[in-house]
């Protein structure tokens, strides 16, 4: 916890803002203030605010929001955005349903 | 599980090309890609490309797109669609969505050539339906042929914004205007040139505050924004608009790299692989070809292919070292001459003052998107002389030649360097062909006759509307700034296989007008407004 609290020191408190409403992450509705609010409660990296808000998670994986949420993290912490790890790739890279997911081929035949 | 030489992921130019490449040197190849028609972006393009002749220069990027697909299939090469590379795993096994299943792969070499998707702003209503990307424009314009909207807004001055601008047009749309936050013009300047004098406004140093409507977008506000990017009070203008296009900038598609385990870097253009010239990366065996690997043009991507796709065929001993070198030699000197120039990668953010020649650069061009007449005057493409002849608005340094060639009789004079500006040479007579007014890619080119009758010049200017005037109409002569100047009738319209749907109208005008007239409209549009 001391860690954290290291971590979350020189980032200040959580502020409101004027365009916190707006909608970053489509997919999963989650907005600015979201994102902004996530940071201050201890998600520092693009993994932990992935799983914690779901964003980039959506029908799109991403594609469109991951660099937009990036750069709000990013600003957050007062760093910039190159210094953010992306989130970890996984596949399957596109949404794909689970009846075609689970219908892999069979070994060599 | 099928095993293959080479896996390319991606059927654009870059993947393509490469696989064209290494089927030719015997590798056997399979390309997937996830969309139903295979080109990539190439199919939407339907503007002529610039560049060297060699590389495919004046030729428009949908008939690009066909003779590579002709090729690959012409190689052997099997290019699989609707298949969407799923994931990518340890000893270049790819796992991937065909039908209604999931499919395993083994290429003893892999290329991604994924390509990159579109950026997108925020602003309060940018959810809104009718706001939309600029690749979603040309999907709806040139893919399927349906109007993406009436009256439109596009932000974004980089050539994907003044290209997608004018295709917009072209499809019957109006822009109404052209913003963007920076405070010059991103793209070439010859392509914003095309549609200023359309008479779309620039609005440089502007954003968009906010997209209007309750189920869909009826209007915009932009506002002017300072050297800080902040907002300017009171400098609020309102559009009222059906479609706002964003064209804000591409991010590589490059998880698939990541995924692998393929080193990465961060970098302003995005999240890129670290690899060499010839598209290796840190995984031995995978190479990377074309916008994946950093932003460029298709130009580029198609070499960058091919170089990759020759990489891979030495990778796996289809040829030997010396072969390589011998193969890519000529490829990297065309990629080499490709990003030369104003707009070269280093020289991204940088602001030119001076061409190559020492010229200063016009600011005009840069700030509204037109050259101003007493600008126009000290480049070496515009002349003033007796009889018929070139005028070549062309004035900064891209890598484009084609109009050099296009004079049969030489009046036009680039030399070896191809980013240089094209020059006249005064003393070769032209016969007023116009094969150079519909070789140039940037519209940028028109034949002038001072002296056409008394009183009256001749200005010949290439036309990418329908319907095409006729012979006689009556009209109106817009400047470059697309401001009416003066009444103009048509007395020529040339139409010929050889300028590829680029048509020549030939306009009478006032003599006094003719270093300003620079596009036409009939009297109904005049009348329409």
């Amino acid at each position: 916890m001391s860690k954290l609290k290291e971590r979350m020191s020189g980032i200040g408190e959580f502020m409101s803002q004027p365009d916190d409403q707006l909608i970053i992450c489509r997919c999963e509705e989650i907005t600015k203030g979201e994102i902004r609010k996530a940071v201050h409660d201890g998600m520092f990296t693009m993994t932990e605010i992935r799983r914690y808000l779901r964003t980039g998670m959506g029908l799109c994986q991403g594609l469109t929001c991951a660099s937009m949420v990036k750069r709000i993290v990013a600003r957050e912490l007062l760093i910039s955005s190159m210094e953010l790890e992306p989130a970890v790739s996984r596949a399957p890279m596109r949404p794909v349903e689970m009846k075609i997911f689970g219908n892999e081929e069979k070994e060599v035949k | 599980m099928e095993r293959y030489d080479l896996i390319v992921a991606g059927a654009g130019p870059a993947g393509l090309s490469a696989a064209i490449e290494a089927a030719k040197r015997g590798l056997r190849v399979i390309v997937f890609d996830e969309n139903e028609k295979p080109g990539g972006q190439l199919f939407k393009q339907i503007h002529k490309f610039f560049g060297s002749k060699e590389d495919k220069a004046k030729i428009r990027g949908f008939k690009i797109g066909k003779d590579l697909l002709e090729e690959a299939n012409k190689c052997g090469v099997e290019v699989v669609l609707n298949a969407i590379v799923i994931g990518l795993y340890l000893d270049k096994e790819v796992t991937v969505k065909i039908g209604d299943g999931i499919q395993h792969f083994k290429g003893d070499t892999l290329i991604v050539a994924t390509g990159a998707s579109e950026n997108m702003v925020t602003f309060d209503g940018w959810t809104l339906p009718g706001v939309i990307g600029a690749g979603a424009a040309q999907t709806m314009m040139n893919l399927h042929h349906l109007k993406p909207g009436n009256r439109i807004l596009m932000l974004g001055s980089g050539n994907v914004g003044l290209v997608v601008s004018f295709q917009l047009m072209q499809a019957g749309c109006e822009v109404v205007a052209l913003v963007d936050a920076a405070p010059k013009v991103g793209g070439y300047g010859v392509h914003a040139s095309k549609i200023a004098r359309c008479g779309v406004p620039f609005y440089l140093s502007h954003t968009i505050i906010k997209a209007e409507g309750e189920q869909f977008v009826n209007g915009v506000i932009i506002g002017e924004v300072d050297s800080s990017w902040e907002m300017i009070s009171g400098t609020q203008k309102h559009f009222d608009v059906d479609t706002i296009c964003l064209a804000v900038g591409l991010s590589p598609m490059s998880q698939l790299l990541k995924m692998a385990g393929c080193h990465m870097k961060d970098t302003p253009g995005g999240y890129i692989p670290e690899c060499d010239e010839k598209g290796a990366t840190s995984v031995p065996g995978i190479f990377v070809a074309g916008d994946v690997s950093g932003i460029e043009e298709a130009s580029s991507a198609m070499i960058e292919g091919r170089i990759s796709g020759i990489a891979a065929a030495e990778y796996l001993g289809f040829i030997d070292k010396e072969e390589l070198k011998k193969s890519i030699e000529k490829q990297e000197k065309a990629l080499i001459s490709l990003r030369e120039g104003m707009f070269a990668p280093e020289n991204r953010g940088r602001s030119i003052k001076k061409t190559e020649e020492g010229i200063d650069v016009s600011i005009n061009l840069l700030k509204k998107g037109y050259i101003e007449e007493t600008e126009i005057e000290r480049f070496p493409g515009f002349t003033k002389c007796k009889g018929v002849h070139p005028v070549i608005e062309c004035t900064q340094n891209i890598p484009c030649n084609p109009c050099q060639e296009a004079c049969v009789k030489k009046c036009i004079k680039i030399g070896e360097k191809i980013t240089s500006l094209p020059a006249i040479d005064e003393t070769k007579e032209c016969i007023g062909c116009g094969m150079c007014v519909a070789s140039c890619s940037g519209q940028a080119i028109f034949l002038v006759n001072e002296e056409y009758e008394q009183g009256y010049a001749a200005i010949t200017l290439p036309y990418e509307f329908l319907p095409l005037p006729e012979v006689g109409s009556q009209g109106k002569a817009l400047d470059r700034s697309g401001k009416e100047i003066c009444a103009a009738k048509i007395i020529d319209v040339k139409t010929k296989k050889a300028f590829d749907y680029t048509h020549l109208i030939t306009m009478k005008v006032p003599a006094d007008m003719s270093r300003k007239a620079r596009f036409f409209v009939n009297s109904r549009r005049c009348e329409d407004e």
